[in-house]
């Protein structure tokens, strides 16, 4: 747990320090358009005002009473405060990475364990190197044809955004609105994010199909169904559901290319455009967000994993 | 069984938790988009009987038109409101005048809330806007100003000369925003003579105070503003985007749209456009898409060359092109060794291929550059400089006769012993520049300069070109592409900022560049009241640029602007400026 | 069904079994010796120099070029052609040098589980828990833009996975017979390191290896589509970069400037990942 803690604090610490290591300058973002008009005091105002006159370590220990407090200041790019940003941002990539979960979830683990069960045979090869292939997907390139595709030739789906700009729709009209735009982003995420799903189903369910017991009760002539599902299925699929809690961790991280080719209003594309322009509190305050999401996956692995395999419970 | 069943529903309760985290979180985002939206809309937005009080009467909105508008029969009104969707690149922030991000088109959906005392006409010369008449003092340090009368902010309080004062000193007095605080940086006095007439004056002659601060500044109520304190942290909740302009903000949601509603009394006449709403787009490609798919109307950003023709083939599709100000240039540290030499410069300058960069790079859509600076639709262009000036064996010989001959044969000339040969440093965000430096590379090893393009992240390369944004810190480069916003050639009474040997007045000279006379010119120009005289200044100058070459020219990219003419098809390209302003959406009969 | 019957279907699993990694892994190599082939042999190979303007701009396919040319008059094929050599060039470098700060790291942190190998383990940790793609990002733009750095950028953050795979195998190893033999029979730890262990994690990181050129081959071409990596360089990724500024994804260009090097860099990291497969198949013989 003191381990735990330190690796915390070092992660924490280079949230901090990343954002202050890249070169550039946030003064043009901070002072907007005509900073180069700019007289040495008005220079010298604006960077007290922010804070960055301050010395390195008072505005890192700045930094934590912000982590305390949970009060992250003002964008420098957008004057906004970073906590209604940040809040605003999360339910979006909530909402892509939790459907793509659910996808990736479903499909691996079925076509996992079918191709497990299968091994060997024409559908487990074509499933394998078909998973394989699609793993080896660039996203952004799956996410511009998907755009080009679906939005521009064919018209069927929006091509940005969250929801349709100003549209006053309400009720389901506005539900379906919802789900018609995040139906390419969470296509894109779920497509790249299958394979891992499918591998790590099929490794743990060979794994557990050569278990001894297993082959015993396979010897001993007990039907195939009863012992995929008696057996087989409750003991696969715990390392699966760690994966997928990790994965919902990273998935704050990881869907910056993503909402940056859709337009989505999310976390990542925020990130990116924080980084981009030296939005120092900004860039904190997010990189902080990702960093809780992965330790709070880890936790959820690390409770769920004895409720779900009971070998891990007895011992 | 037990067990399956067991298995079942633990499986089934996993996905369904992820569901419900998903779909209950997308829910729960209405909720603040909503109530940024439902502030404005019941604070911005006045109620009808407020908007009646104090309206002038009826006649009064059509007389205090300026003399240049051409006051034709208003036209009927449309039967349906008109909605028009366009797109942006990037967050604009909550638009007051505080909280703005990029001069374009930040500060031009700025100024869709609030008016200037003066406007550009799509000529790009200053007319009275919320002046009716603007006069000026024959020593230029007196500028009187008449507001036309019955304006009113969006809440129905009157616009007077007192808003005019406050304003000058909110800007003043909270310098942040510091392209406002510098427009009024020379003002020493705001003279009140009563509701409609004010006077501005100067602590020193300024014949550019039209352009520099009367068209440019948004005049902000009083009411409003005076108890702001941090004006930069100001929110947008309704209260802060009160303008007088032609729209009123209702609704903001970060990183997605704005909506902007039409203020029916506005003093020129109501817009023709009834709703605005600008969406955010993440990059150009998402813009370009959704233009495609019909999602949005009109692009507020220029498009890329290549999509010119690509969109404007589609129906109902429309490009409007127009000359831009932009401009694309290399930079060299004239202080060093060897382009302190005006000889390396010249050659250098006589080694660029111009057309070759507009027709490669731009597909012929942009203008060839003037070495002198200003660009050939300018008002002020001295006919006198030539921009063919592509000669690639004069530039060998000018090099050979000054001395940086080959003398080791391996195809690169030597100054001082070296070789010449250099980085060509460039901000990567910057694709078009980019392969402009690429050319560039190429053009100046066939006159035996070796180059290397070093592509870098924008704040690297604003760094080395310009440290802190301040010239006073020197330079770290040797070679860059460079290039600078419309406004500052779209006045030219800006260019001593870019030549002046001082420091203090040429804080915008990034090449080390000094010449006395060009000095002595740009001290002439700044005092010299007769536009004509001014002129031939501005003449002469052109002639030491194309000659003394403090950088090289080499394009103007030209503006285009993509928008679907079976929406709206009125845009007003103000030239040099672009089609982004509060007159494409006016009824043509409003517009200067 | 009769144990005789379902015996015969296991026994002709086994068979199967011991088949399928071997035709994926051979799919693999020559994927990747295609591959190989055309990157060293690009300059034989190109009908052009793919940094001369030998063409008119947004040319579409002809005899002569194609798959036409891109936004400046380069041809495409030929920069298809030589952008083979940067892209596995990036993939293979960064993920050497992936592959030696892991197993450096995995091996010690494995031979010395206790204070060492737990305090690196944690420094894996803090690289597993920062947001990957920010971290890639701020390293990119402090490092600058250069094939190097790149290369060293990847390289830097894909290098604790191997590392935990490599601990755990070394862990086991430890506790092996010959290894406690060695120790009690006072062999310098170095020794043991370099004899015992290093030699029998050496599939295990070869497979890991191979991943990480996979791996690398698309965060090479990320970047470079983010407009991070090196444009100037020719790659797939910063094909597909211009392709992007250039707007060749939303017009009819897309088939010739947007799908091949897409497709490419999907092979390349496919014919990679197979063989990765293959190896880790044979890695785990129980599997």
């Amino acid at each position: 747990m003191a381990q735990y803690s330190v690796v915390v604090v070092v992660a924490v610490t280079l949230n901090f320090l990343l954002p202050r290591l890249m070169p550039g300058n946030p003064l043009a973002l901070i002072a907007g358009v005509d900073v180069g008009m700019l007289t040495p005091d008005q220079r010298a105002d604006i960077v007290a005002r922010v804070g960055l006159d301050a010395p390195l370590w008072l505005q890192y220990f700045r930094y934590w009473g912000d982590i305390f407090t949970g009060d992250f200041g003002f964008s420098f790019r957008s004057s906004r405060p970073i906590v209604d940003m940040i809040w605003e941002r999360i339910p979006w990539t909530l909402l892509i990475t939790g459907l793509s979960l659910v996808v990736s979830a479903v499909v691996g683990v079925l076509l996992g364990a079918l191709s497990a069960w299968r091994r060997g045979t024409k559908g487990d090869l074509s499933m394998l190197s078909g998973m394989i292939s699609v793993e080896s997907l660039p996203s952004f390139w799956l996410g511009m044809v998907l755009i080009s595709l679906f939005a521009v030739q064919w018209g069927l789906l929006p091509s940005f955004g969250a929801v349709t700009p100003a549209s006053d729709l309400e009720g389901w009209a506005h539900v379906w609105d919802i789900i018609s735009h995040a139906i390419m982003p969470v296509a894109a995420l779920s497509i790249v994010g299958t394979p891992g799903v499918y591998m790590t189903m099929r490794y743990s369910m060979l794994e557990t199909l050569g278990e001894d017991y297993i082959r015993t009760a396979r010897a001993k002539g007990a039907g195939e169904r009863r012992v995929l599902f008696g057996h087989v299925a409750r003991n696969t699929i715990a390392p699966v559901i760690t994966v997928l809690a990790i994965r919902l961790g990273f998935a704050f991280g990881g869907t910056v290319i993503i909402e940056t080719v859709f337009s989505y209003p999310g976390l990542g594309r925020l990130v990116f455009e924080a980084v981009a322009g030296r939005d120092y509190p900004v860039m904190q305050a997010a990189f902080l967000v990702f960093t809780a999401a992965v330790l709070v996956a880890n936790l959820l692995a690390d409770l769920l994993y004895p409720l779900i395999d009971p070998r891990t419970r007895t011992s | 069984m037990q067990r399956i069943k067991r298995l079942k529903w633990t499986v089934l309760l996993v996905v369904l938790a992820l569901v419900i985290v998903g779909c209950g979180d997308g829910d729960a985002e209405e909720e603040p988009a909503a109530t940024t939206a439902a502030a404005p809309a019941t604070t911005a937005a006045p109620e009808p009987g407020d908007q009646e009080e104090p309206a002038p009467e009826p006649g009064d909105q059509e007389e205090p038109a300026p003399e240049t508008t051409t006051t034709t029969a208003a036209p009927a009104p449309p039967p349906e409101p008109v909605t028009v969707r366009a797109a942006v690149t990037g967050d604009e922030g909550t638009l007051t005048p505080y909280t703005y991000i990029s001069g374009f088109p930040g500060w031009n959906l700025l100024m869709l809330q609030y008016d200037s005392l003066m406007q550009l006409d799509a000529a790009g010369v200053p007319q009275p806007w919320l002046a009716s008449s603007v006069n000026v003092s024959d020593d230029l340090t007196e500028w009187s100003v008449t507001l036309v009368e019955g304006v009113t902010f969006h809440d129905g309080e009157p616009l007077t000369s007192d808003d005019v004062a406050f304003s000058v000193e909110f800007y003043t007095t909270n310098p942040e925003a510091s392209r406002f605080a510098r427009d009024f940086r020379g003002v020493a006095d705001v003279v009140v003579h009563d509701d409609y007439n004010v006077t501005f004056v100067l602590e020193s002659a300024n014949p550019g105070f039209d352009v520099v601060a009367l068209a440019d500044a948004p005049i902000i109520p009083r009411h409003i503003w005076e108890s702001v304190e941090l004006p930069s942290e100001h929110q947008f909740a309704g209260g802060t985007n009160i303008g007088s302009g032609p729209y009123m903000l209702t609704e903001y949601v970060d990183s997605q749209s704005y909506r902007f509603a039409a203020n029916p009394n506005y003093f020129r006449g109501a817009p023709a456009v009834d709703e605005l709403v600008v969406i955010v787009f993440a990059d150009d490609a998402g813009a370009q898409a959704a233009i495609r798919t019909g999602e949005v109307d009109v692009i507020f950003e220029r498009i890329p060359p290549e999509q010119i023709d690509l969109l404007d083939a589609q129906d109902p599709l429309d490009v409007i092109l127009g000359p831009e100000f932009a401009t694309q240039m290399i930079n060299y540290d004239a202080s060093i060794r060897p382009f302190d030499d005006v000889a390396v410069r010249q050659a250098i300058n006589l080694a660029m291929d111009r057309q070759d960069f507009v027709d490669t790079v731009y597909l012929g859509a942009a203008t060839v550059g003037s070495p002198g600076w200003i660009h050939p639709g300018h008002s002020v262009y001295n006919p006198g400089i030539a921009t063919d000036v592509y000669d690639p064996a004069a530039a060998n010989a000018l090099l050979e006769g000054a001395g940086y001959a080959d003398t080791d044969g391996d195809g690169v000339r030597e100054f001082d012993g070296q070789p010449m040969s250099f980085e060509i440093i460039t901000n990567a965000s910057d694709s078009l520049r980019l392969r402009i430096a690429e050319l560039t590379v190429e053009m100046l090893a066939a006159i035996g300069i070796e180059t290397e393009v070093l592509p870098v992240d924008t704040g690297v390369w604003e760094n080395a070109v310009w440290p802190g944004f301040d010239v006073n810190n020197g330079r770290n480069y040797q070679i860059a592409m460079w290039g600078w916003s419309p406004p500052v050639q779209a006045d030219p009474l800006r260019l001593p900022w870019l030549v002046h040997s001082s420091l203090d007045r040429g804080f915008l000279n990034l090449t080390g560049y000094g010449n006395a006379e060009m000095d002595e010119l740009s001290e002439a120009l700044a005092v010299e009241p007769d536009p004509a005289e001014r002129k031939a200044i501005l003449g002469r100058m052109q002639e030491i640029i194309a000659e003394d070459l403090p950088f090289v020219l080499l394009l103007y990219p030209d503006g285009a602007y993509v928008y679907d003419s079976s929406v709206y098809a009125d845009w007003e390209f103000i030239a040099g400026q672009g089609i982004v302003s509060k007159l494409s959406l006016l009824p043509p009969s409003a517009r200067p | 069904m009769t144990a005789s019957g379902s015996e015969r279907r296991a026994a002709r699993r086994m068979r199967r079994r011991s088949r399928l990694p071997t035709i994926l892994g051979v799919a693999g190599l020559v994927i990747v010796g295609a591959l190989v082939f055309t990157a060293v042999l690009a300059p034989w190979l190109a009908p052009y120099d793919p940094t001369d303007r030998i063409a008119r701009p947004f040319l579409p396919p002809s005899a002569e070029h194609l798959l036409g040319t891109n936004d400046v008059g380069h041809d495409l094929l030929s920069e298809i052609i030589y952008g083979s050599r940067v892209s596995l060039l990036v993939g293979l470098v960064a993920a050497t040098v992936a592959l030696l700060i892991g197993t450096s790291v995995g091996v010690v942190a494995g031979y010395y589980p206790k204070r060492l190998g737990s305090t690196l383990m944690r420094g894996v940790d803090v690289i597993l828990i920062l947001p990957f793609l920010p971290l890639l990002i701020v390293l990119a733009a402090y490092l600058g833009r250069s094939l190097l750095n790149t290369i060293l950028v990847i390289g830097l953050l894909i290098w604790a996975e191997p590392a935990r795979i490599i601990r755990s195998q070394v862990l086991s190893l430890r506790s092996r017979e010959y290894v406690l033999a060695a120790r009690s029979m006072g062999a310098p730890d170095r020794w043991t390191i370099l004899r015992h262990i290093v030699p029998r994690t050496a599939l295990l990181a070869t497979g890991s290896f191979v991943r990480a050129v996979s791996g690398a081959i698309l965060l090479e071409a990320a970047l470079s589509f983010l407009g991070l990596g090196d444009p100037i360089q020719k790659s797939w990724g910063s094909t597909l970069y211009w392709a992007q500024t250039r707007g060749a994804f939303l017009t009819p260009a897309w088939k010739w400037w947007v799908l091949p090097p897409g497709l490419l860099i999907m092979l390349a990291s496919l014919g990679f990942a197979l063989i990765a497969f293959s190896l880790e198949e044979r890695i785990n013989p129980r599997l």
